[in-house]
């Protein structure tokens, strides 16, 4: 069906709607996990007292030089590896210079036109399917420091400057502008962090400040060849805010261009308390940052064979690893793809699934109940109280039906606070499975001798009382009595005295 | 290209520098002379010529290990702020 | 050994740090005959924008304590040296001779400061220089002219006026510069005494407070040849601070100094002496100094450098564009003059434009011009192409050289206040020293002669990157035929 064709919904802002199609990139900036800044060695941990971290270097003292950090450019290229992109064995350092409380030298290193990385693509799972969001670089640079705008007395406003983070490593990444809604921007954003991640070449969090996106925004006519007016959306502290930010700004351009209006090219910052995008109003002048080449740094030359030593020492990455598990584990792609969140869930997956030798099942506890108590404690998969060990004893008890699953549950909300194994657990709390068919049996007659009203008509042919009475002699083996087991003990029973 | 008072003060503010109303024509007359001068490179042919990046050949330099030191600067780095507020540099707000 | 000199202040630097390893003479005694020398005439020459007499002494008895405790001393053991104004001095003012850097006191030493106090130098004081080391005359300084110890009415050259004259005058046996289009070789002419431009990379800049980054080198001046090889040692070599600087820089051998100039072939560059402007004195003696040469088993060459003479262009094109960006750091925040005015921008516009004078200013804003969008391809980049152009020229002249002699300035000493209203004018006194500078090659600026009015004239040599060995021989030779570099000022002759 063509894009004309496709249904309308009844609301006819959708309709309008669609008739348009969003264009939307993002320019991610992350902070690399050295331990020293990118141009000296002071130390880049995060709460320090302000300007304790900083040294003539990032302080912009005269007569100082920047000196490049080895690991800096080695967790660029890891990223560059990860996503495909070409590697430039030169590529430049530039200046890009403007004026700045926070950018000590008047000028940020950064890189102009021969980035580190060019290309690449990062794969996004949106509404069910695989889309390739191209990259157009990405490129290392540092951070500014951190300017605070508190009003002062009197009226009069200043602003402080601390320079901890200033000289802080970044690589910016640009997406091509391939991305379609708010939504996929949320699941791109989600899939970088992961690989950032897994490299371990950044924390990803947008809260802290270690993981900032900028947004791209223009619309243009379904079936238009020319990309519309674009607008840079600024201030998104989290992916949500990037998500609610892009389909606000979506909306505001179609309502402007069907109100007769064009979309003006500018800067605006996202306003997360009254959720609307507001124009900067500073800054008016566009940049002009006068690049060129960093004199103090010479180009940066690579040789293929430190590019081909990283890229074999690369870690296995989200997407290989998923279709691994599918593959030796059998599992499904949904579940795959939310036991790979994290290396650390992924390699906690593998161990539940060997010690237990039951891959699905193991997928299921881990995806429902693991993940409920970590949803509510926000503890990540190295601190969760149950090790793997733990639980792949438990899986595996439950497959050699040791014990009933609901049994199991109870055992797994033990094991939360008591370090021992399942086994003993069980033992202890005297949670043993009653599958014994004489004490079934018995167990029955009990049930039935305390619910003589359910128990006659059951006889007198009512069927369902019958689950009335499993429920029962659930209830009073606390969950312990076989469930299938039981029912057959429990017909039998009330044919016997039938 | 010539340089009128106009391009002094654009540059002016682009460079943040503050140049006195009566010194503008003279600048203005200083830097388009400098430019008159400069225009010789125009003529040249320069096709094929990379620009110069690096002035000494050689292997390149070794990048820096990535280990975090404490700062040699013994005093406070504050000490020299011509304004500050406790343990921060204190500057006139952006308009 | 030579026998004890009846000034102290007058001595070689090799001398002084033989004698004071010797223990023939005392490092504080040294010292104290170089500060009353200083005393009797820097404060009309003004030579030093900050003296340190005390903390020369201390350096001093410190040294004389060290050896008598039986430490071994440094190659520059008690020699007394001035260190210009935009190099790094840990505690002590440096401030490259602008207001806007008035009473800052850097947190650290630069990489040559640590150098000369572990050779056993004596820093004697911060010497004057033109703002940020922009300028051909000193008379950029925001605080005051230095003056030519061989004609106070006239400049001693720039932008490392004061320390060239601080030699020339004995107020220092040797100092340092810097040179980024002629700083150290046009002063060292004018003022009569060795300055050497080592080879790009060749000496760390951590410290030097930057002008042009791709330009900027630190350099010795020196009475001479193996003075100035001396000096350069001390500070010569790779430091991991310093991303530019090379591991290919090594110290020169004092004894390859005495080898002659036999079956060493030198460069004219026929066609770089071919304009006008030269003053005939200055021909004359080139022509006098080739004749020496020759006499003394040199071989000659003609070469050619044919775009030198878009060398000035060039060069105030990438010199200015870099400086506009090194020079943005002076905003009035964390360090240094801030005017008081009602916003952020104005604030930035206030303390700049009241902190940096003119030169400094027209500088910024050529730079920034030829940075900014829309004329970045025609003015840097440009530029940057005729630079590799000029350091082809430089490279293939050497292929079948040893190194290149011209001149180093058009002129002699002109006078205070002759250049200052004309700056292009200024600009192309730097006609002969700008293109060895855009070639990254080590340049040596000697004392050459005189011309009718007694005022010195220094020649110039360039050699292949990391050759100021050769240089300096070539040099040597020369000193050894002529006495140009022995003579001193009529200043420097007072109550003597």
């Amino acid at each position: 069906m063509t894009e004309a064709a496709r249904p309308v919904a009844d609301d006819p802002k959708a309709a309008v709607r669609a008739r348009y199609e969003p264009v939307i990139g993002l320019e991610v900036h992350a902070q690399l996990k050295t331990e020293s800044k990118i141009f000296c060695s002071c130390s880049t941990r995060f709460g320090a007292a302000a300007n304790t971290q900083v040294c003539p270097v990032c302080l912009g003292l005269p007569g100082v030089l920047p000196v490049l950090n080895e690991r800096a450019v080695r967790f660029a290229v890891m990223t560059g590896l990860a996503v495909g992109s070409s590697i430039r064995l030169r590529s430049v350092l530039a200046r890009k210079n403007y004026f700045y409380p926070d950018l000590p030298k008047g000028y940020q290193i950064s890189q102009y036109d021969r980035p580190l990385c060019e290309g690449g693509a990062i794969e996004i799972l949106a509404e069910g399917e695989r889309k390739r969001i191209g990259l157009v670089r990405i490129h290392l640079e540092e951070d500014a420091g951190k300017s605070l705008h508190p009003e002062g007395k009197e009226g009069v406003s200043t602003t402080r400057v601390d320079l901890n983070r200033a000289g802080v490593p970044l690589i910016e990444i640009v997406s091509e502008p391939d991305l379609r809604s708010g939504a996929e921007a949320y699941h791109y954003l989600t899939k970088l962090k992961q690989i950032l991640v897994y490299l371990d070449v950044c924390d990803g969090n947008m809260e802290e400040g270690s993981l900032r996106c900028d947004a791209n925004v223009s619309v243009r006519l379904r079936g238009a060849k020319e990309y519309g007016t674009k607008t840079e959306i600024k201030n998104l502290n989290s992916f949500r805010y990037v998500e609610k930010a892009i389909a606000y700004e979506i909306d505001r351009q179609i309502a402007r261009i069907e109100g007769g209006e064009r979309v003006v090219q500018e800067t605006l910052l996202w306003d997360s308390a009254r959720n609307v995008a507001e124009t900067m109003r500073s800054k008016e002048e566009a940049h002009d940052y006068r690049y060129f080449p960093e004199p103090d740094l010479l180009p940066l030359d690579l040789t293929e064979s430190w590019i081909e030593g990283i890229r074999e020492s690369l870690p296995e990455l989200p997407d290989a690893l998923r279709e691994r598990l599918v593959r030796e584990q059998g599992i499904p792609e949904y579940d795959a793809e939310v036991l790979t969140e994290t290396r650390s869930l992924a390699t906690y997956y593998e161990e539940v699934a060997a010690r237990s030798g039951q891959p699905k099942l193991a997928s299921n506890w881990i995806m429902t109940e693991v993940n409920a108590v970590r949803n509510k404690t926000g503890q990540p998969i190295e601190s969760f109280p149950i090790d793997a060990a733990r639980l792949g004893d438990l899986v595996g008890m439950i497959a050699g039906e040791k014990i009933s699953g609901k049994i199991a549950k109870t055992v797994f909300e033990r094991m939360l606070e008591d370090p021992d194994g399942p086994a003993a657990i069980v033992q202890k709390h005297g949670l043993l499975p009653i599958d014994d068919e004489a004490a079934l049996r018995t167990l029955a007659r009990e049930v039935l001798a305390a619910n003589p009203g359910p128990a006659a008509e059951f006889r007198a042919g009512k069927e369902k009382t019958f689950a009335f009475l499993v429920g029962q002699a659930m209830k009073q083996s606390r969950g312990r009595a076989h469930p299938e087991k039981l029912q057959a003990a429990l017909r039998a029973v009330l044919a016997e005295e039938g | 290209m010539p340089i009128d008072v106009t391009t002094v003060r654009k540059i002016a503010a682009l460079a943040r520098l503050r140049v006195e109303t009566s010194e503008e024509e003279r600048m203005a007359r200083e830097l388009a002379a400098i430019l008159t001068y400069v225009e010789q490179l125009q003529a040249l042919d320069l096709e094929g010529i990379d620009p110069t990046s690096q002035v000494t050949e050689g292997a390149p330099p070794a990048l820096r290990p990535d280990e975090a030191r404490p700062c040699e600067v013994r005093d406070d780095a504050l000490s020299a702020a011509p304004d500050r507020d406790g343990d921060y540099f204190r500057v006139p707000q952006v308009v | 050994m030579t026998p004890a000199p009846a000034d102290w202040a007058e001595a070689s630097a090799e001398q002084i740090a033989e004698s004071v390893r010797g223990g023939k003479v005392s490092a504080e005694e040294v010292t104290r005959a170089t500060l009353a020398r200083a005393d009797r005439t820097a404060s009309r020459l003004a030579t030093f924008l900050h003296r340190m007499p005390e903390e020369a002494l201390a350096s001093a008895r410190g040294i004389d304590e060290g050896r008598s405790r039986g430490t071994t001393l440094g190659p520059l053991a008690g020699v007394p040296i001035a260190l210009k104004d935009n190099i790094c001095t840990r505690g002590i003012p440096t401030t490259c001779g602008s207001r806007i850097l008035e009473g800052y006191h850097p947190p650290y030493d630069a990489h040559v400061v640590e150098r000369l106090r572990a050779a056993g130098a004596v820093v004697v004081g911060k010497t004057n220089c033109d703002e940020f080391a922009m300028g051909s005359s000193t008379e950029n300084s925001a605080y005051a002219p230095t003056r030519n110890p061989w004609d106070l009415a006239r400049v001693p050259g720039g932008s490392s006026g004061g320390s060239a004259a601080a030699v020339a005058a004995r107020e220092a046996t040797l100092a340092l510069g810097s040179d980024t289009g002629g700083s150290v070789r046009q002063p060292a002419a004018f003022c009569g005494v060795y300055g050497l431009k080592p080879t790009y990379g060749a000496v760390s800049r951590y410290g030097l407070v930057a002008f042009a980054s791709s330009l900027d080198q630190i350099g010795p001046f020196a009475r001479t040849a193996r003075d100035t090889a001396l000096l350069f040692n001390a500070i010569c070599g790779r430091d991991p601070r310093d991303m530019t600087s090379r591991p290919e820089a090594s110290p020169v051998r004092l004894e390859a100094l005495e080898e002659g100039v036999k079956g060493l072939t030198i460069g004219i560059p026929r066609d770089i002496l071919s304009g006008e402007g030269i003053a005939p004195a200055i021909r004359a003696c080139f022509e006098r100094a080739v004749a020496a040469l020759t006499r003394s088993g040199a071989s000659l060459r003609d070469v050619t450098l044919p775009h030198a003479k878009h060398a000035i262009a060039t060069y105030y094109l990438v010199a200015t564009a870099e400086a506009s960006s090194n020079l943005a750091r002076y905003d009035g925040v964390r360090y240094g003059l801030r005017a008081k005015d009602g916003n952020l921008t104005t604030m930035y516009e206030a303390t700049r434009g009241a902190g940096f004078g003119r030169e400094v200013k027209r500088r910024i804003l050529l730079g920034t011009y030829a940075l900014s969008a829309g004329y970045y391809d025609a003015y840097y980049l440009r530029a940057q192409k005729v630079r590799t152009l000029i350091r082809r020229d430089f490279s293939e002249a050497l292929e079948k050289t040893d190194a290149l002699l011209f001149p180093v300035t058009p002129t002699t000493a002109f006078g205070i206040g002759e250049k200052v209203d004309d700056p292009l004018s200024m600009y192309l006194n730097d006609i002969f020293s700008v293109p060895a500078s855009l070639a990254g090659v080590p340049a040596l600026s000697f004392p050459a002669g005189f011309d009718e009015a007694g005022l010195p004239i220094g020649l110039q040599l360039a050699g292949r990157p990391f050759q100021e060995e050769t240089l300096l021989r070539v040099a040597r030779a020369y000193e050894a035929t002529d006495d140009a570099a022995a003579r001193r000022p009529a200043i420097a002759k007072e109550g003597s």
